[in-house]
């Protein structure tokens, strides 16, 4: 139970006022002593060190020019060569929401239906097929053709003759058919170390699992393409284009990191795992 | 207790299955990444598993714990019945609806973004409304524990309210301050990234609206156990509490030094200059008063038991106290703790030293320790304390209770200590595998498995606490009511309104929000940096 | 209680609370003296360097193509060391850096938050994608290093890590073009 004392005398203000002022004060204080320091002094003082002007200094540490106060700035270098241009704004997304999967049809029987068949079940073993594909992946690799980032004896021309809504199309349309594993390879059960690689990776090698990237909702780059019931012999054909560096135009070279320090087994084991239809 | 007894408990029994369910999955995880474990648990499973642990432990445990104290100090310190409470059992439901929204695309692999969201990764977005819905909810209880002291106030014209309660208002006005910037980034920005309405987010907005909440949301979660300290511990040993007017100002100095302090998790971050990282720093340097103020308080009010318990010499009254009062035992081992956790602190809050170790196992032993150690045992401690007058149940005997905070104790030191210095070698974090092939990551592996002892101590511990509640449910009758509140030595007759409300309060922090996070966040709104495409982890 | 103990006296419980509170200040002013005087001294900051670039046209062109990235030593001596943090590695995996000389690093990242810390060094910077993140520091010791990402960027987090090579200075020979990469051991 609470004290019980007769109710004091009113005279609340008396005691107000001190606390009031003392308190705004002291936080005024820390503040604006924080503010001097943080922005003027220590930027002023630590630019003089090495050259660099106050006004330069305040405005680095302040953040609205790029640089440290307290270190000169390296010159920034020419310009590079891209491996890839497509860069994935919102826009692009935009376009590739709003394909138009009819109009992909009719482009796919007119060009793509001689290799990669009208469903994308592909007719050989030399064509990948492209039922289920992620539409995104399908637009990257045909703009890469059509760019040069990416050279294929046949699908440059092909994918020079397409503009860019046509890929967009032929994208939506094929990101739409379904899988059905056309000539699947049965694995009786996979092996122990290329699960391992597919889901825990590698940490030795640097290696990540592939279903961190490969695996849908993983969350990984937007243009990862699906693996699972695509052809063994493409995929392990791509994998050794990777890792001698033939193929470039995996951006900031992920493809080709992984792929240079995989062995052959393991590259026809993740083949096989893939082909069989594993996600 | 005018029958709010039903009201807290179903709190708090959400929060203690939550804690417990986290606890075990903890385990789980430092096995997984000790040697071990080494090939168990795919990424998948880990970092599923890393998101629900933080989300149970510092989201679910903490809120719903927060809210059924604060209806039970509401309810005994004012000694008067809850105002609204069909109100704060709407809160409740909307609340633990809003848990089962983001449980469930946690458990489906579909929200492994962890408890502190990682922007440009996007997750389902139910989990995210179910974390707006329990914040929601939360606010709900704030307006209450307003509503309810302001009544009081209007009823006792002139009179202090009651420590306990002041301390509780304290903190429903902090986290209602604190809480606007996680609920700005969820509402404009992550959650329209989740529903598909805009394909990028500003992520460096982001992670400064975040900064926003989440220092002041550790001391949202530290007040309850200060609240413990000030007014019960001193009780419980059977002395006073040396200062009332210290106490007040205590969690006065939490309420404007907690909130203009986020940057600090932002050290690293560069997307601000060290001019706002300078002054936030210079503000968390003023964080630390109100635990240091509380060491020398509290220590003095202990001193007092000891000695009318008949302590003699300058330790003799230590020896004195009544350590088999779990109360008691557990501010002594808090206490350990936060000394260690301090440290850690300070080192975290001096940017050369954070750059030895952000973002590595000594920033998870950090928290672990200081939350997980000193506050979560004295969550502990008052459930033990007020569980009987929740059940109208007495206990049989105080044993178990006493092993149990000392297996938490001992637990959270073997964890956490040498995550310290495997921090301090540079071991990083939210690692699902380690490559303890490589030599430099191979000398850790011996201190990874002891901290994994550790673990399992804990998780016994957490066993151990859920029974003894559980246990009480069905014990003898409860017989006297001892007191629960401590008296000061001087009660305060009147005290002035800095002390006995917050409109000063509020202002000033005002202020300090503006000078500390405008700039910071006005530069996002001026000048937008580039968007980063939205990564659907889903 | 007054009466007859002195200590209890409000008076005086006033004074030792206030003795207390005057020792912490000591202690707030202490720690922020130690950082302003190592701000003042070494330049001891945390990392300052607010510089925005569009994470989406980052592999396009300009500073952060890929034929940009790795160590390059400019015509004034200035080492700088450019590299890219993505889902999951970095690039270049070797970075190779002088021993006892200032090296500036630069990170950006096209996708995800990530960080990075470097083993045994003051090296420590998140990358946060539309930002570049920029880093000064001397490497003391010749040897190799361990440059991990400590930052949770998704599922494949765990194996993201890079190395470091230290050069002692009379090895560190950068080619024409100012580039050199890491040796083969």
């Amino acid at each position: 139970m609470p004290d019980v004392t007769p109710s004091p005398p009113s005279e609340p203000h008396v005691l107000d006022q001190p606390w009031r002022m003392w308190s705004s004060l002291a936080v005024f204080g820390v503040l604006l002593s924080g503010i001097l320091l943080g922005v003027l002094v220590i930027p002023i003082v630590q630019g003089r060190s090495v050259g660099i002007d106050a006004y330069t200094a305040i405005c680095r540490a302040l953040g609205i020019l790029p640089g440290s106060p307290a270190q000169p700035q390296p010159a920034t270098p020419l310009p590079g060569m891209p491996v890839s241009q497509v860069a994935w704004t919102s826009d692009l997304l935009q376009i590739l929401a709003r394909a138009d999967v009819r109009r992909g049809h009719a482009k796919v029987q007119e060009v793509c239906v001689a290799c990669h068949g009208e469903r994308g079940d592909s007719i050989g073993v030399e064509f990948p097929h492209l039922a289920g594909q992620s539409g995104a992946a399908i637009y990257k690799q045909l703009f890469d053709y059509r760019t040069g980032s990416r050279a294929h004896p046949m699908m440059t021309d092909v994918a020079k003759a397409l503009d860019e809504a046509a890929i967009a199309d032929v994208a939506a349309y094929y990101a739409g058919q379904p899988q059905r594993n056309p000539n699947p390879v049965t694995l009786a059960e996979a092996p122990p170390s290329i699960v391992q690689l597919v889901e825990l990776g590698d940490p030795k090698r640097n290696i990540a699992p592939c279903a961190s990237c490969h695996r849908a909702g993983a969350g990984g780059p937007i243009e990862t393409p699906v693996l699972a019931e695509q052809r063994a012999e493409y995929i392990e054909q791509q994998l050794k284009l990777y890792a001698s560096g033939e193929r470039r135009n995996d951006v900031y070279a992920r493809m080709r990191t992984i792929a240079a320090q995989l062995t052959d087994d393991e590259i026809r084991g993740l083949a096989f795992y893939y082909r069989a239809g594993f996600r | 207790m005018r029958n709010a007894e039903r009201l807290c408990l179903a709190h708090f029994w959400v929060a203690f299955a939550a804690f417990l369910f986290a606890c075990a999955i903890g385990t789980w995880q430092m096995w997984v990444r000790s040697p071990l474990g080494a090939n168990v648990g795919t990424p998948g499973q880990y970092f599923m598993s890393v998101t629900a642990h933080g989300v149970s432990m510092a989201y679910v445990l903490t809120t719903f714990f927060i809210m059924g104290f604060g209806y039970f100090v509401a309810v005994t310190a004012l000694d008067r019945a809850l105002p609204g409470k069909l109100w704060a059992w709407a809160a409740y439901w909307v609340a633990l609806l809003g848990v089962v929204l983001t449980v469930i695309p946690i458990a489906t692999g579909q929200a492994s973004v962890l408890f502190t969201f990682y922007p440009p990764l996007t997750a389902s977005v139910w989990f995210y409304i179910g974390l707006v819905l329990v914040v929601a909810a939360s606010w709900i209880w704030c307006v209450l524990m307003l509503i309810a002291m302001t009544e009081w106030k209007r009823e006792n014209p002139g009179r202090p309210v009651p420590l306990a309660m002041f301390a509780t208002v304290a903190n429903a006005v902090m986290w209602l301050w604190t809480t606007v910037g996680v609920a700005v980034e969820l509402i404009f920005q992550v959650i329209p990234a989740a529903l598909g309405l805009v394909q990028t987010i500003d992520v460096g907005l982001a992670r400064t609206l975040f900064s926003w909440t989440l220092h002041a949301i550790v001391y949202f979660w530290l007040i309850p156990a200060y609240i413990a300290f000030y007014t019960m511990a001193p009780r419980a040993a059977g002395g006073r509490l040396y200062s009332d007017t210290m106490g007040r100002l205590t969690f006065i100095l939490f309420l404007i030094y907690s909130l203009p302090v986020g940057m600090h998790h932002l050290l690293m971050d560069p997307e601000h200059g060290n001019a706002t990282k300078f002054i936030q720093v210079l503000l968390t340097a003023f964080v630390a008063v109100p635990t240091l103020l509380t060491i020398f308080t509290i220590t003095a009010s202990m001193e007092i038991a000891g000695r009318l318990r008949g302590g003699r010499g300058t330790f003799g009254w230590i020896a004195a106290l009544p350590w088999e009062r779990p109360m008691v035992l557990a501010t002594g081992l808090s206490f350990v703790m936060l000394g260690f956790g301090g440290f850690g602190g300070i080192v975290n809050m001096g940017y050369g030293m954070n750059a030895m170790v952000h973002n590595t196992s000594w920033v998870t032993a950090h928290f672990h320790l200081i939350f997980g150690g000193s506050v979560v045992i004295m969550y502990f401690a008052i459930a033990y304390a007020i569980w009987p007058r929740l059940t109208g149940r007495e206990y049989q005997s105080r044993a178990p209770l006493r092993l149990q905070l000392w297996l938490w104790f001992l637990g959270m030191m073997i964890m956490t200590l040498p995550w310290h210095w495997l921090g301090l070698q540079g071991q990083w974090r939210r690692v699902a595998n380690f490559n303890y092939a490589d030599p430099i990551i191979a000398a850790w592996g011996p201190w990874v498995i002891v901290s994994f002892a550790g673990g399992i101590i804990l998780l016994a511990s957490a066993v151990l606490f859920v029974g003894n509640l559980a246990a009480l449910h069905r014990g003898p009758a409860l017989g006297i009511v001892r007191p629960l509140y401590a008296l000061a030595v001087h009660p305060p007759l009147r005290v002035p309104a800095a002390l006995n409300g917050f409109g000063l309060w509020n202002v000033l922090v005002l202020v300090l929000m503006i000078a500390a996070y405008g700039y910071p966040i006005a530069q996002f709104l001026i000048d937008p940096s580039p968007g980063a495409i939205v990564h659907r982890v889903r | 209680m007054s009466q007859t103990h002195p200590e209890m006296h409000e008076r005086r419980i006033l004074h030792t609370e206030l003795m207390w509170s005057f020792g912490v200040g000591i202690f707030v002013a202490a720690s922020l003296s130690m950082i302003l005087f190592t701000a003042f001294t070494i330049s001891v900051n945390p990392p300052s360097n607010v510089e925005r670039l569009d994470p989406k046209t980052l592999h396009l062109s300009g500073e952060f193509a890929e034929h940009n990235l790795g160590t390059t030593v400019g015509s004034d001596g200035s080492v700088t060391v450019r590299a890219i943090a993505t889902q999951f590695m970095f690039l270049p995996r070797c970075i190779v850096v002088p021993a006892n000389r200032r090296v500036t690093l630069r990170f950006a990242s096209p996708d995800v938050i990530h960080g990075l810390l470097i083993t045994g060094t003051n090296v420590n910077t998140m990358v946060v994608p539309g930002f570049v993140s920029q880093v000064h520091t001397e490497f003391t010791r010749a040897g190799d290093l361990l440059m991990p990402c400590h930052e949770y960027c998704g599922l494949g987090h765990s194996e993201m890590w890079a190395t470091v090579q230290v050069m002692a200075q009379d090895e560190f020979k950068p080619g024409s073009d100012g580039r050199i990469s890491c040796a083969q051991r």
